[in-house]
């Protein structure tokens, strides 16, 4: 029934609920006054728009956090959680790097989305994130304040990454008790999954182990204009110009996006065949208009042998996962939850 | 170089936030949800927003995406000469840049122009077939994370040193809290053998040595804490300006203040600036130089002054005055100064101000109003008093700074664990400014707000800090609404920050009001304000 300029604009709003389009909405207008069509990027105003938390050590729903400064040098902050158990109500100022003190814990060192420009790991939306991946993982999670474009590009973020990796793997209270090892994951949503990915890579070369890798509609991308993208432009919340936009802040001047942080599989990519890169668990939304480029990564992974689980949610807008209000978040989530947990 | 929440950590039996004396308030989210109705989800977004609403902000955000789309003039213009305000009241948000767009869009709500196509399109999704998606597991607990609870710095946590250290400390201060002072005292004792271990010129140690101090004072001197605030006027003009230099805290206070004072006095002729702690008035040439750049012309500005009285037959308030006047005149700005000499806050009557009915009133309160928090049973409360002949002033605007911090709890090792993680967090930024001749005199005036936070009670006890959080509610109770912070005011503060300062300073939005931090960490909090005009206020009880 539908002529199909209706299709256009109404289908946005008939497959998320209303507080959910209010807030993707919100974001997309307030991002729309924050990109300059010269490349530069209003940080004033996007740091003053953007909601923050402070951390807290008091437990709320099992759940504490404080923030840790990594690197002087880059003012690297991170904010840990992690989760109480019922013996330690209360906490002692010193106690909060207190050793884990189950056989295995999962520690998931996290980076947050916003296409390499946006959000901070104290963003209210990712906080709110990454205390619910440790209710669901019982694990200790690590949020890296990566530094972000267009103010820092390519490889600033993956740096930023590797050093937080290097930091939580030799953290001796973070050490599960069965092994003395941390065991690692990574995750991370749209450019966060994108870094997720890169650091993996890093880690295998440096042979330090990753024990997964959770990608939440990671960001990638190419040259080419693929048929998602052609079909879904400006449709749910997301259009080609902006993607283009962003991949121009964060890749080196000069490059497209054919490069190697964005097509890690494509002209300019590098097979890993025969590598030893960690089991993968790739979310894509079906109304996400890069997904030709996230399935192509899943495609590129399966081909050099590599496991990995795709989770593919049909009638998924992104930004999906930051608000419990739909039945892809929970699925999602209970996948997310097996695949941690498998290992223990 | 680890930074940790605050909190109540190690001592708070009833497990509320910092933020409640005795009893845990209702989470805020259930308060607002019961009497208001809020979106639950938003607000774990950061965003207040009503249910009732929700359709109306879509409808909004709708019409203000199409006047974006079919404007680039007009996106332009909100991208970059618009002031935003209040974030988190989405609706508020929406609509106040919606008025700022010089064509309001003409489309009527249901329909909504087809930014490819131009063709119209019937847009009745909102009205007709919207899914049903259950709210499940709606979480009603975000709004707590955002309770008070900061974060705080700790420096070098690696070292077992300095762990013990701060262990100690804790134990320490529950001693003192318990009244066992002879365990307390062997604690002193084992402290000042590890900081001869550990590095007292930086870090945990540096800190740590100004806390064993002031517990050492507490514990000897009993808690009339001697003559801790007792330096001559001179001696803390002096570290005030010490501290002023060396780190931006002040500076960022002064410049937020005036920003706000500036907007506020925008066409009006007769002006009249009450600073409640003159010092060496180094706030007010920035606002004299911006009155006389104004459009229009500089107005007849007023500047009343308290400071306490000097001792020496000196009159240091009409000194100050003097210079200021100069400075005026060569400004071309005309300029009236006034010194209302006091000892203390509470002692001045509103009649010393001597305020004219025709002027506008800007009341600036840098760090004073925590002093007043102090309760004799014996007077009426010296802060409600206050705030009741400010509000009778009828000021244009009240400029409003203070330490984000709770420093007033009742219990001693609440408030010992949030001084310890403040001051640590402080001290931290302190290192990372270049290093000056200023730099130790500033930290002596750290140390004697942290000696007296700690070592004194009662009168003595002037260094009441409380959070943001509850000046609103005690701001609000008294009379007063807020008048918001916007985008331009964080971004000046933004940029003042990167020429003065060492990197890990931030400035953060916090309904309405500027905070200044350092890596995350608010320490200092920026508000403005205004009486509410109707007939009476309520006071707290």
């Amino acid at each position: 029934m539908a002529r199909s300029n209706e299709v256009n604009l109404n289908e946005c709003k008939m497959v998320v609920p209303l507080n959910t389009w209010v807030l993707i909405s919100n974001f997309k207008l307030a991002y729309n006054l924050l990109r300059r069509p010269d490349g530069t990027f209003n940080r004033h105003l996007a740091e003053f728009l953007d909601r923050k938390v402070p951390a807290n050590a008091n437990p709320v729903d099992g759940v504490f956090s404080f923030d840790v400064l990594i690197d002087r040098g880059t003012s690297l902050l991170s904010r840990i959680y992690r989760p109480t158990t019922a013996e330690e109500p209360q906490l002692n100022i010193a106690e909060l790097e207190k050793p884990v003190m189950a056989a295995v814990v999962p520690v998931i060192i996290f980076f947050h989305g916003g296409s390499f420009a946006h959000s901070s790991a104290n963003s209210a939306i990712y906080d709110t994130l990454c205390r619910r991946l440790v209710s669901l993982c019982k694990a200790v999670v690590v949020s890296v304040n990566y530094r972000r474009a267009p103010e820092n590009r390519y490889p600033c973020a993956y740096d930023d990454g590797w050093t937080a990796l290097k930091w939580v793997n030799s953290r001796p209270w973070l050490q599960s008790q069965k092994d003395s090892k941390v065991h690692i994951y990574l995750a991370g949503d749209s450019s966060g999954g994108n870094i997720a990915h890169h650091v993996a890579l890093r880690a295998i070369e440096s042979g330090i182990d990753v024990l997964g890798n959770i990608l939440l509609n990671p960001m990638f991308g190419g040259q080419e204009r693929t048929e998602s993208e052609k079909r879904l432009d400006g449709k749910y919340f997301v259009t080609l110009r902006d993607r283009d936009w962003y991949w121009r802040a964060y890749l080196p001047e000069g490059e497209d996006r054919d490069h190697l942080a964005c097509n890690p599989f494509g002209p300019n990519g590098r097979s890993l065949e025969g590598i030893k890169f960690p089991k993968s668990l790739v979310v894509v939304a079906g109304l996400d208009l890069i997904q030709d480029w996230q399935l192509a990564y899943v495609e590129g992974l399966k081909k050099a042998g590599q496991e990995v689980k795709l989770l593919y949610m049909e009638q998924a807008t992104i930004g999906f996962y930051l608000l419990p209000n739909n039945n892809h978040f929970h699925t999602v989530m209970d996948e997310i939850s097996k695949f941690v947990s498998s290992d223990c | 170089m680890v930074l940790y929440d605050s909190a109540t950590l190690g001592g708070s039996c009833s497990g509320s936030s910092s933020s409640s004396s005795s009893s845990k308030p209702p989470p805020l989210q259930q308060r607002q949800q019961t009497q208001q109705d809020i979106d639950g989800f938003l607000a774990g977004a950061g965003y207040r927003v009503r249910s009732s609403e929700l359709r109306k902000v879509a409808q909004r955000l709708e019409r203000l995406e199409t006047a974006m789309v079919n404007s680039p003039a007009d996106l332009s213009q909100l991208a970059s000469d618009t002031i935003h305000y209040n974030p988190s009241d989405l609706a508020s948000w929406v609509d106040s840049l919606l008025s700022e767009l010089t064509q309001p869009p003409t489309c009527p709500s249901e329909f909504i122009m087809d930014p490819v196509s131009n063709q119209t399109v019937v847009s009745d999704a909102w009205t007709t077939a919207e899914p049903h998606m259950p709210q499940v597991h709606q979480n009603i607990s975000y709004e707590q994370q955002s309770l008070n609870n900061q974060l705080t710095v700790v420096p070098a946590m690696e070292e077992d040193s300095g762990i013990r250290l701060v262990h100690m400390l804790m134990t320490c201060a529950e001693c003192v809290q318990r009244g066992d002072f002879s365990l307390a005292t062997s604690c002193l004792e084992d402290m000042q053998g590890l900081l001869t271990r550990v590095n007292t010129v930086c870090g945990i140690g540096k800190v740590a040595g100004h806390f064993i101090d002031a517990l050492s004072r507490r514990i000897f001197q009993g808690i009339g804490g001697g003559s801790v605030n007792g330096g001559s006027a001179y001696e803390n003009e002096l570290l005030y300006h010490h501290f002023y230099e060396a780190c931006p805290y002040l500076k960022f206070a002064h410049f937020t203040a005036n920003q706000a004072i500036l907007e506020a006095f925008d066409g009006h002729d007769c002006v009249h600036v009450v600073d409640f702690n003159l010092m060496h008035g180094l706030q007010w040439p920035a606002l004299i130089q911006a009155l006389a750049l104004r459009p229009g012309g500089p107005p007849l500005l007023r500047l009343t002054g308290i400071g306490p009285p000097s001792p020496d037959g000196r009159d240091s308030l009409r000194e100050i005055g003097l210079r200021l006047a100069e400075l005026a005149r060569s400004v071309n700005v005309r300029f009236a100064f006034r010194g209302v000499a006091a000892s203390r806050l509470e002692d001045v009557k509103p009649w010393m101000l001597q305020v004219n009915p025709k002027e506008s009133v800007a009341v600036n309160s840098i760090m004073q109003l925590h002093r007043l928090l102090g309760s004799d049973p014996n007077r009426n409360s010296p802060i409600e008093t206050v705030l009741s002949w400010i509000r009778s002033l009828n000021p244009k605007i009240m400029t409003v700074v203070e330490q984000e911090a709770n420093h007033n709890q009742p219990g001693f090792l609440d408030r010992f664990t949030e001084a310890l993680h403040y001051y640590s967090t402080m001290f931290d930024s302190l290192e990372a400014c270049t290093v000056q001749p200023n730099k130790a005199l500033a930290e002596i005036y750290i140390q004697r707000e942290i000696a007296n936070v700690v070592s004194c009670e009662g009168s003595a006890r002037v260094e009441r800090h409380e959070p943001l959080s509850k000046w609103r509610t005690r701001l609000s109770g008294a009379g007063f609404r807020p008048l918001h912070l916007g985008s331009n005011a964080y971004k000046q503060a933004s940029m003042l920050l990167t020429l003065f300062s060492a990197e890990g300073y931030s400035v953060e939005e916090n309904d309405g009001c500027l905070t200044l931090g350092w890596h995350s960490r608010p320490l200092i909090a920026a508000s403005a304000w205004q009486a509410v005009s109707d007939g009476t206020a309520d006071f707290p009880a």
